[in-house]
């Protein structure tokens, strides 16, 4: 319980900026859609597909891909593993601002 | 990663859960419901007067008792429609464990207030002559239009795109009422505050429920 916070500790998929946003968006919405998700965190096209293809291809979010009449409609949601992810990401940085401590060599 | 980065990140991260938390506490249904109130509350006006002008309210020839009984309608669906309003809102930030005083509701309550508060100023400035002109009285419904759009809208800012296109709607409504219409108060405040809200009602209730897992 005394331990220092290690690089492995950081979840490396989810301490990009980009994808921390996504999914504490998803965090509270159970469901959003792309341009939603786009609108709020003030994402391009391209930035938000590549971020959601990297968040899905671990396994933190489903992206659904359907159509609205004739137009494609894009939605996204966290998964039970992306879910654990970010409640373990935020208890790093909790753990972090309680001790003070520094996780040695972890990007950002 | 160290310690101010963390506080740093735990900070966006709130602010990203606030702003998706918004989403969720929309009011759809009140919007459906004070929309319909506002077009009958609309149809009702229509058959005390027999004009789509506010104005013609305040005719000599309309007895003194139906202009104070059109005054109170009015007042009691603002009443009404904030009270619903406040109460579907409040429970669902419950179902959320959030509290009226969390910041995401402060936010949206704190964007709206001020221009609903002016535009609450100004009607009374217009009714307050005993002889109120009718040029002030047509003003009425547009600014009301004009100002609540300005406060969905920066209440929009903090959330998504749905609530700053209502907005931006009703503000458009607003300069073309008060521009070109402004003798048409009964069919403006039909078509903003009656139907605008009853399809943005039927939106986002649609898209909450899509959302609802």
């Amino acid at each position: 319980m005394n331990e220092p916070v290690k690089p492995d500790d950081i979840d490396a998929v989810i301490h990009e900026r980009v994808r921390l946003s996504i999914v504490a968006a998803l965090a509270v919405s159970p469901e959003l859609s792309f341009n939603e998700l786009k609108s709020m965190l003030a994402l391009t096209d391209g930035n938000l597909s590549a971020h959601s293809r990297t968040l899905e291809e671990a396994g933190y979010i489903v992206v659904e891909k359907t159509f609205r009449g004739r137009r494609p409609y894009t939605s996204m949601r966290l998964t039970a593993k992306g879910r654990k992810a970010f409640e373990r990401y935020l208890g790093t940085l909790r753990q972090i601002v309680d001790r003070g401590d520094r996780a040695v060599g972890g990007s950002s | 990663m160290d310690h101010d980065e963390a506080q740093a990140r735990m900070t966006e991260i709130q602010r990203i859960m606030e702003r998706a938390t918004l989403f969720t506490l929309l009011p759809g249904t009140p919007a459906i419901v004070g929309g319909l109130m506002v077009l009958a509350g609309c149809a009702v006006s229509y058959a005390m007067i027999r004009s789509l002008d506010f104005a013609d309210i305040f005719r000599p020839d309309v007895p003194f008792g139906r202009q104070g009984a059109f005054c109170v309608m009015w007042f009691a669906i603002g009443v009404l429609g904030v009270l619903i309003e406040v109460i579907i809102t409040t429970r669902a930030a419950a179902k959320q464990q959030l509290v009226p005083r969390d910041r995401p509701m402060r936010v949206a309550a704190f964007s709206l207030t001020p221009s609903v508060i002016v535009a609450m100023v100004l009607t009374i400035k217009f009714l307050i002559p005993t002889q109120p002109r009718a040029e002030e009285i047509q003003y009425i419904v547009p600014i009301w239009m004009m100002l609540y759009g300005t406060g969905v809208y920066t209440a929009g800012l903090f959330s998504i795109q749905p609530p700053r296109l209502l907005g931006l709607a009703f503000l458009a409504l607003g300069v073309v009422a008060l521009l070109w219409f402004p003798q048409y108060g009964v069919v403006s405040a039909a078509l903003s505050f009656g139907l605008l809200h009853i399809v943005f009602g039927i939106y986002i209730v649609r898209k909450q429920r899509q959302t609802v897992v």
